[in-house]
C-alpha cells in the first residue's frame, strides 16, 4: 500500500497556494509511487551518504564576474508598474495583508 | 522560398543585393501564418518587426524566432503560460540584446511547454504544438514552437532553452540540429528560471555551422549572469573545419543494445538499428568508435533524479507567479486567497504536479532521503561521465526511442518503464556538457535523430565532430515534408 494519501497532496499543494483537482491528486500520488521506488534504488548505491550532494552544473566554477559595488541606474518606475493590473500613482494595491487568518 | 537557406546562404544574397530584408521578413511572416494554422506553433506572431539594416554580421537582416520564456522588450513574454498571459518586458533577456547588436529580427515567439516544464509540447497555453512532419504527432518539447518552425522552414534558426533535453529532443523529433552549448556560456539573465542548477540557452537550426554562428552571437561573461564565464578566446564558427583525425568517440552498451529492452517496438529495433549503421559509417570516416560499459542501475536513476531536482527548483523559482505585481489577478477576499485563485487557475495540471512533488521532496524531514540523494547520485553520474571525457572527445548515442510519438502517448507522466533511452539527455544537464543532437535518418517517414555530448569548455571540438558526422549524412538543411 502506498504511503502517499490524498490528504498529503492536498496538504503540499495547500502550502504553495495551488487547489489541485481529484484528478490531479491522483496523478500525484501515482508519480509519487514510482519516484520513491526508485529513490529506494539509489539508497541501495554502496556510501551514497559519503557522496559530496552536487548542487550546480559548474559545482567548482571559480566565479569570476562578480559586479563591482557601482550604484547603477534603477528601472523607471512606470516601467516597473506596467505590468500591475491595480496600482495607486506609484504603488501597487494589494488586498490587507495583515490580520489575514493563514497568513 | 528565402527562409531554407543557411544563414552563410541568406548572409551572401543580402549583401549582394539580391534579396532584401523585406524579403525575408514578408516571407518568414507568411509561413509563421501558414504554419500557425497547421501546428499552432506560435505564441505570438509579430506583424510589423524592427529592421536594423544588414552588417558585416552573418545574422543581420535575418529573421529568426524566440522561444516564449525569453525577456522581450515591448514584446509579450507569456512563458507560454496563463500566470503571464499579457505580461510584456520592458527590458530584453541579454541574449536577446546580443542578437538585436547583430541586427537580428524577431518575427514570433514560439510556443513553448508552460514555463519549460514538459516534453511533449502539449502544455502550451496556446494549446499542442504538433509536428511539422506529420500532424498527428507531437514536436516533444519543451522549445516545441522552435523545432516545428525551423523544420518548416520559416527561418534558419530559433531559440530555445534546455534543461533536460527540450532544445535536442524536440530537434531529434522535427529533423534538425539542437545545440545546447556548456552551462553559463550563454546568459540566462531575462530567461524565464525553471531549475537554474539544469538550465540552459541554446538554439535550433537546420545544420551545424548555422548553431555555431547564432551561439557566437549569443555567447560572453554577463554581470547580471554570475554563472557566465569568459568564452571570447572561443569561435566555434571558425573552429568548425571538419578535420577529424585522432578523434575519438563513444557509445553506451546499456543503452545502445536492443538485448536492455523487453519486447521492444519495430520503431525502436529500427531506430537502434539505424544508429548502429551510422557509427560504422561514422568508423569508415576516421573517427574512432568504442562500446563502452555504465552501471545500468546508476542509468536507471536518471529520470527520478531529474524529476526530484527540476521539480524542487521549480517550485521555489516559480513562487513569485502570485498575480499581484505582474499576470492576472486572482479572485477572493484577501490576497491568499487571490494568489491561491490565480495559481490553481493560471497553471496548467502539469506543473502543478509538478510544483507538488518539488515542494514534498523539499520538506525538511524529505529532504536527505530525496532530494539531497539525487544530487548525490547526480554527481556520481556526472563523475563517470566526466571519467569518459578523459578518453573520449564525446559520447554517441541515439535520441529517444524512435520518431516522434503519437500525440495521444502523454510521456509528461513519469511512468513504470520509462528507459534510460528517453532520459539520457538529462545527463548533459547534470554535468553542464556542451550538447548536440543532429538529425541521422528516417523511420516510418519521420526524422530520427542522434546526440553528440562533450566535455565542459569544448564545444568546438564536439561541434567539429558533428560538423564532419552531419557531412556523411544527407540531411542536412532538410524541411518538412508534411504527411
Amino acid at each position: 500500500m502506498s504511503k502517499f494519501t490524498k490528504e498529503m497532496v492536498d496538504s503540499y499543494a495547500d502550502k504553495l497556494l495551488i487547489g489541485l483537482t481529484d484528478e490531479e491528486n491522483k496523478m500525484v500520488l501515482d508519480e509519487f509511487d514510482v519516484i520513491d521506488k526508485d529513490i529506494d534504488i539509489i539508497n541501495t548505491i554502496d556510501g551514497i551518504e559519503n557522496i559530496k550532494p552536487m548542487t550546480h552544473a559548474l559545482d567548482y566554477q571559480v566565479i569570476e564576474n562578480l559586479r563591482d559595488d557601482i550604484p547603477s541606474i534603477s528601472p523607471n518606475i512606470d516601467d516597473l508598474l506596467s505590468n500591475a493590473k491595480s496600482k495607486i500613482g506609484r504603488e501597487i494595491e494589494v488586498p490587507k495583508v495583515v490580520g489575514e487568518t493563514n497568513a | 522560398m528565402l527562409n531554407h537557406l543557411s544563414i552563410e546562404e541568406l548572409h551572401q544574397k543580402l549583401i549582394k543585393k539580391e534579396i532584401t530584408v523585406e524579403d525575408l521578413v514578408n516571407e518568414s511572416i507568411k509561413l509563421s501564418k501558414e504554419l500557425q494554422d497547421s501546428c499552432n506553433a506560435f505564441d505570438f506572431i509579430i506583424e510589423n518587426p524592427k529592421n536594423y539594416g544588414v552588417t558585416d554580421n552573418l545574422l543581420s537582416g535575418i529573421p529568426y524566432g524566440v522561444k516564449a520564456n525569453y525577456s522581450t522588450k515591448n514584446i509579450l513574454s507569456s512563458g507560454s503560460s496563463n500566470t503571464l498571459k499579457d505580461y510584456v518586458p520592458f527590458f530584453d533577456a541579454t541574449a536577446i540584446k546580443k542578437l538585436n547588436d547583430a541586427h537580428a529580427i524577431i518575427v514570433n515567439k514560439t510556443a513553448m511547454d508552460e514555463f519549460g516544464m514538459g516534453g511533449t509540447g502539449t502544455t502550451c497555453r496556446t494549446g499542442t504544438v504538433k509536428n511539422p512532419w506529420d500532424n498527428t504527432r507531437m514536436t516533444a518539447g519543451s522549445s516545441a514552437g522552435s523545432a516545428c518552425a525551423v523544420a518548416y522552414g520559416v527561418y534558419p534558426y530559433a531559440l530555445g532553452t534546455d534543461t533536460g533535453d527540450s532544445i535536442r529532443k524536440p530537434a531529434a523529433y522535427c529533423g534538425i540540429v539542437g545545440y545546447k552549448p556548456t552551462y553559463g556560456m550563454i546568459s540566462r539573465y531575462g530567461v524565464f528560471p525553471f531549475a537554474s542548477s539544469l538550465d540552459h540557452c541554446g538554439v535550433l537550426t537546420r545544420n551545424v555551422k548555422d548553431a555555431a554562428i547564432v551561439v557566437d552571437n549569443m555567447k560572453g561573461i554577463d554581470e547580471n549572469d554570475m554563472t557566465t564565464w569568459n568564452s571570447s578566446n572561443i569561435n566555434l564558427y571558425k573552429s568548425i573545419t571538419g578535420e577529424v583525425n585522432n578523434k575519438k568517440l563513444c557509445y553506451i552498451k546499456e543503452i545502445c543494445d536492443i538485448s536492455n529492452y523487453d519486447n521492444p517496438s519495430d520503431e525502436l529495433v529500427s531506430h537502434l538499428n539505424n544508429f548502429k549503421e551510422k557509427i560504422e559509417l561514422i568508423r569508415s570516416n576516421g573517427i574512432e568508435v568504442d562500446e563502452v560499459s555504465i552501471d545500468k542501475k546508476l542509468l536507471n536513476t536518471v529520470a527520478s533524479v531529474y524529476v526530484v531536482l527540476s521539480c524542487a527548483e521549480a517550485t521555489s523559482n516559480m513562487s513569485n507567479l502570485t498575480g499581484i505585481i505582474f499576470g492576472p489577478k486572482g479572485e477572493g477576499e484577501g490576497v491568499f486567497d487571490q494568489i491561491k485563485d490565480h495559481r490553481t487557475k493560471g497553471f496548467s495540471p502539469l506543473i502543478k504536479r509538478r510544483f507538488v512533488i518539488g515542494s514534498y521532496v523539499l520538506q525538511r524531514e524529505n529532504q536527505e532521503r530525496y532530494f539531497k540523494n539525487a544530487q548525490r547520485v547526480r554527481r556520481l553520474i556526472v563523475d563517470e561521465w566526466d571519467k569518459l571525457f578523459k578518453k573520449y572527445d564525446g559520447v554517441i548515442l541515439p535520441v529517444g526511442s524512435g520518431p516522434a510519438k503519437k500525440l495521444d502517448d502523454d510521456s509528461n507522466t513519469l511512468a513504470n518503464g520509462t528507459t534510460i533511452l528517453e532520459e539520457h539527455l538529462q545527463i548533459g544537464n547534470f554535468g553542464g556538457f556542451p550538447s548536440i543532437t543532429i538529425p541521422d535518418g528516417f523511420i516510418n517517414n519521420l526524422p530520427v535523430g542522434l546526440n553528440i555530448t562533450g566535455k565542459r569548455y569544448d564545444d568546438a571540438n564536439v561541434l567539429n565532430i558533428a560538423y564532419k558526422i552531419e557531412s556523411l549524412m544527407d540531411y542536412k538543411n532538410q524541411i518538412a515534408e508534411r504527411k
